[in-house]
C-alpha cells in the first residue's frame, strides 16, 4: 500500500459511525453517511447485521449508494417489504438495536432540531424538513447514534424546535416523559466522538479527531462541553485497508464521502 | 359545537380560531357515510385522467401524497390537479414532498406536515419561502410514524391508537389532533400519546396493474398507500397496465387494493413520472435535481419550470418527449433493472451529469 491519501473529515465520520455498529445486530438507517456507514461495518467488522429502513425495506441485497430511501437501491431483492407503520413498529417491539438520526440543531442533552431555524413556526427564517421518521426512531429505538457536522450554529444551547428527545432536561427525564431505549449513546461529528454523562446525561467529549483540541471543540459548540476526567484520547483513524474498502466497495462514486468543493 | 376536542395549545401556537378546517381530516362519520353511499357493485371503473381529477378532486379537499415522495408517487396526476386549477387544498402525507409546487401554484394552501423535503438534496427551499410568505398554513405537525398510525387505524377500523412517539417533543405542541394521556392499561405513570384514525377525502395511487374494477397490483415499497385506500373517502387508482380481471385472480401476489375502496380506474402509463417506477422506469435525476437546485430557488424560477414541464403539456406523453421519448424510456428502464439486479448491468455505472451541463445536450434528462 502506498501514500494512500488520509480520511478526510466526512470520512472520519463514516469510520466512527461504523465502529458503533456491532455484529448481528439489525440497523435502522436512512440515506447519507449512516448508510455508508452500515456497509462499511458489514463490510469490515460486522458482516452479520442486517438494514432496515423507514420505507419499509428490509435486509437489500448492498450495491451503489442509494439516492433515496424510497429508491430500489434500499430495497434490492429485499425478501419483503414491510409498511411505514409497521416498519416503525420493529422498533417500537424491540427488533431495532440501533439507529442513527442527523441534524440541523442540537443541545447539550442530545435533543435533535429538523424543523426550522426561528422561533415561530409558522414565521421561521428557515423552514427544515420536519420530523420524517427522526423523532419516530428517537422515541423508540434501544439506542441511537447523532450523528452531524459540528458548529456553535449546530450545537446549540436551546434548540429552536425539539423534534427528537434525547435526553430531554437530563437525569431521568426522558424515562418520566414515557419514551422507550437508552437514548442517544453516541455523537459522531467532523471533530470527535461524544457521549452522554451517565447522572446528568449532559453531552461529553469521548475522543477528538486527530489534530483537534478540546478548545477547539469547545469553539465549535454553543454549550459547555463536558470533559472526561484524564487525558482525552484520539478518535480511531480508519486503516489504509479499510480506506480502501470505503473508497473502492462502500461508495465508489464518492456520493456522501466527497468533501464539497472537494 | 364542534364534535372535536383539539389540543388546545396547539390551536394556540397553530394561531387556528376556526377549528372546522379540522373536522374532516378525523371526522370518521362522514368518512363512512360516504364510503356506505358509493356504488358498492362490481363496474367498470374506467375513466381519463382528466375526467377522473374534474369528478373526484373538488376544491377545499384533504388530498394525501401517496407512494415515498418520487417513488410509485401520481406525478401526472396531480401535474393534471395543476393544470385544473384546483384550489384550497389540504395536503397530507408521510413524506408529503410535492405539497410544495401544488402551493407553488396556489392549489394547494394548507399543510399536514411529518416531512417535506428532497433527502440528502436537503430541505426545499420553495416550501420554506411558502411557509415564511404565508402561502401555506400548517394545520398539524407530525412523524413519519405517528401520521402512518392514524392512517393504520383508519383501515383498522378503530378510532385510535395508542402511540409512545412524539412524547417529550415540541412536535406535540403543534399537532391540534394528538393527546397525551395516561396508558389505561397500567398501574404505574405511562404517558402515551393518542393518534386519531385518519380520513383524507382523497387518495390518488399510482400502480403497476389494475382491473377495471379497481383491484390494483402493487411493486415495491406500500409505504401507507394500502391503509390510505381503505381511509380515504375518494379513490382514484392510476395504472402503468390495465389488466383483465383474470389475471389480477390468477395473480394476486401484490394485490393490496380491494375493488370496493376505489371510484376511478385511469390508464395512466408513465403515470409516477418524473418520478420512479419500480419494474418499470428510474427517475429522472437532472429532472429533480434542477427543480430542487434551480427552479425552487425563486417563484420566477418554478414558474418558468412548470410552464415549460407542466402547463404546456397536455399529458404525461408530452412530458416523456420532453425528457427525451424513446431513449429516456429505454434508458430508464434499464436504470431501474440495473438497480435491481434485474438485467446484465451488474456494476452499472449511476453516475451521471448534473443538470448544470446539460447546455451539452444529450437530449435526455437521466
Amino acid at each position: 500500500m502506498t501514500d494512500i491519501k488520509p480520511a478526510n473529515p466526512l470520512e472520519m465520520v463514516a469510520y466512527n459511525l461504523s465502529l458503533q455498529i456491532e455484529d448481528h445486530k439489525v440497523v435502522y438507517v436512512g440515506t447519507g453517511l449512516p448508510m455508508v456507514a452500515a456497509i462499511l461495518a458489514r463490510k469490515t467488522h460486522a458482516p452479520n447485521i442486517t438494514l432496515v429502513y423507514e420505507s419499509g425495506a428490509q435486509d437489500p441485497l448492498e450495491g451503489g449508494m442509494p439516492w433515496s430511501v424510497g429508491g430500489p437501491f434500499t430495497w434490492r431483492k429485499s425478501p419483503m417489504i414491510l409498511e411505514m407503520s409497521y416498519s416503525f413498529g420493529q422498533a417500537y417491539n424491540g427488533y431495532v438495536d440501533i439507529g442513527f438520526l442527523g441534524f440541523a440543531q442540537i443541545d447539550m442533552y442530545g435533543n435533535i432540531n429538523t424543523h426550522m431555524i426561528g422561533i415561530d413556526l409558522m414565521k421561521p427564517k428557515v423552514r427544515l424538513t420536519g420530523s420524517g421518521g427522526n423523532n419516530d426512531l428517537s422515541s423508540l429505538s434501544e439506542k441511537m447514534v447523532l450523528v452531524g457536522l459540528q458548529s456553535p450554529d449546530k450545537f446549540v444551547p436551546k434548540v429552536d424546535f425539539i423534534t427528537s428527545v434525547g435526553f430531554l432536561t437530563g437525569g431521568d427525564s426522558r424515562k418520566k416523559a414515557g419514551l422507550l431505549g437508552q437514548g442517544p449513546v453516541a455523537v459522531v461529528t467532523n471533530a470527535g466522538v461524544y457521549d452522554f454523562e451517565p447522572e446528568s446525561k449532559r453531552m461529553r467529549v469521548k475522543t477528538l479527531n486527530p489534530g483537534v483540541a478540546v478548545g477547539l471543540a469547545q469553539l465549535a459548540t454553543g454549550f459547555e462541553l463536558l470533559k472526561p476526567d484524564g487525558e482525552i484520547p484520539v478518535t480511531p483513524v480508519p486503516s489504509a485497508e479499510v480506506l480502501g474498502i470505503l473508497r473502492n466497495e462502500v461508495d465508489p462514486l464518492r456520493v456522501f464521502t466527497s468533501m464539497p468543493g472537494a | 359545537m364542534s364534535a372535536f376536542d383539539y389540543n388546545k395549545e396547539a390551536l394556540k401556537n397553530l394561531k387556528i380560531d376556526d377549528t372546522r378546517i379540522l373536522d374532516r381530516l378525523v371526522d370518521f362519520e362522514s368518512a363512512r357515510s360516504v364510503h356506505l353511499k358509493k356504488d358498492h357493485s362490481r363496474r367498470d371503473k374506467r375513466l381519463s385522467l382528466k375526467d377522473a381529477i374534474a369528478e373526484f378532486v373538488k376544491d377545499g379537499d384533504v388530498l394525501t401524497d401517496t407512494g415515498f415522495s418520487y417513488v410509485r408517487t401520481p406525478m401526472q396526476a396531480y401535474f393534471e390537479i395543476l393544470r385544473q386549477k384546483k384550489k384550497n387544498i389540504q395536503m397530507i402525507g408521510s413524506p408529503n414532498s410535492n405539497q410544495s409546487y401544488m402551493i407553488s401554484f396556489g392549489a394547494a394552501c394548507y399543510s399536514h406536515n411529518s416531512y417535506s423535503g428532497a433527502e440528502m438534496r436537503g430541505y426545499d427551499r420553495a416550501y420554506s419561502r411558502a411557509v415564511i410568505e404565508g402561502k401555506t398554513r400548517i394545520l398539524s405537525e407530525w412523524s413519519h410514524g405517528t401520521m402512518a398510525q392514524g392512517f393504520k387505524a383508519a383501515q383498522l377500523g378503530v378510532p385510535g391508537v395508542f402511540s409512545k412517539q412524539l412524547l417529550g417533543s415540541d412536535i406535540l405542541r403543534y399537532n391540534p389532533y394528538v393527546k397525551v394521556m395516561q396508558n389505561p392499561m397500567r398501574t404505574d405513570p405511562d404517558p402515551v400519546v393518542f393518534v386519531p384514525a385518519l380520513y383524507p377525502d382523497i387518495a390518488i395511487i399510482h400502480v403497476q396493474a389494475a382491473d377495471r374494477f379497481g383491484n390494483a397490483r402493487m411493486y415495491g415499497p406500500p409505504i401507507n398507500d394500502i391503509a390510505l385506500a381503505a381511509a380515504a373517502r375518494r379513490v382514484i387508482i392510476t395504472a402503468e397496465e390495465i389488466v383483465p380481471p383474470g389475471d389480477i385472480r390468477s395473480n394476486n401476489k401484490g394485490v393490496v387494493i380491494p375493488f370496493t375502496a376505489v371510484d376511478a380506474v385511469v390508464e395512466l402509463p408513465f403515470g409516477a413520472a418524473p418520478g420512479s417506477m419500480p419494474g418499470y422506469y428510474y427517475w429522472s435525476r437532472q429532472w429533480w435535481e434542477k427543480l430542487m437546485r434551480w427552479a425552487c430557488q425563486s417563484q420566477a424560477n418554478i414558474n418558468e419550470y412548470f410552464e415549460y414541464w407542466v402547463f404546456s403539456c397536455k399529458d404525461q406523453f408530452d412530458f416523456i418527449e420532453k425528457l427525451g421519448g424513446a431513449k429516456w424510456i429505454a434508458s430508464s428502464r434499464r436504470l431501474t433493472k440495473a438497480e435491481e439486479y434485474d438485467n446484465e448491468d451488474l456494476g452499472f455505472d449511476f453516475s451521471y451529469k448534473e443538470f448544470k451541463t446539460l447546455e451539452t445536450e444529450t437530449g435526455i434528462y437521466y
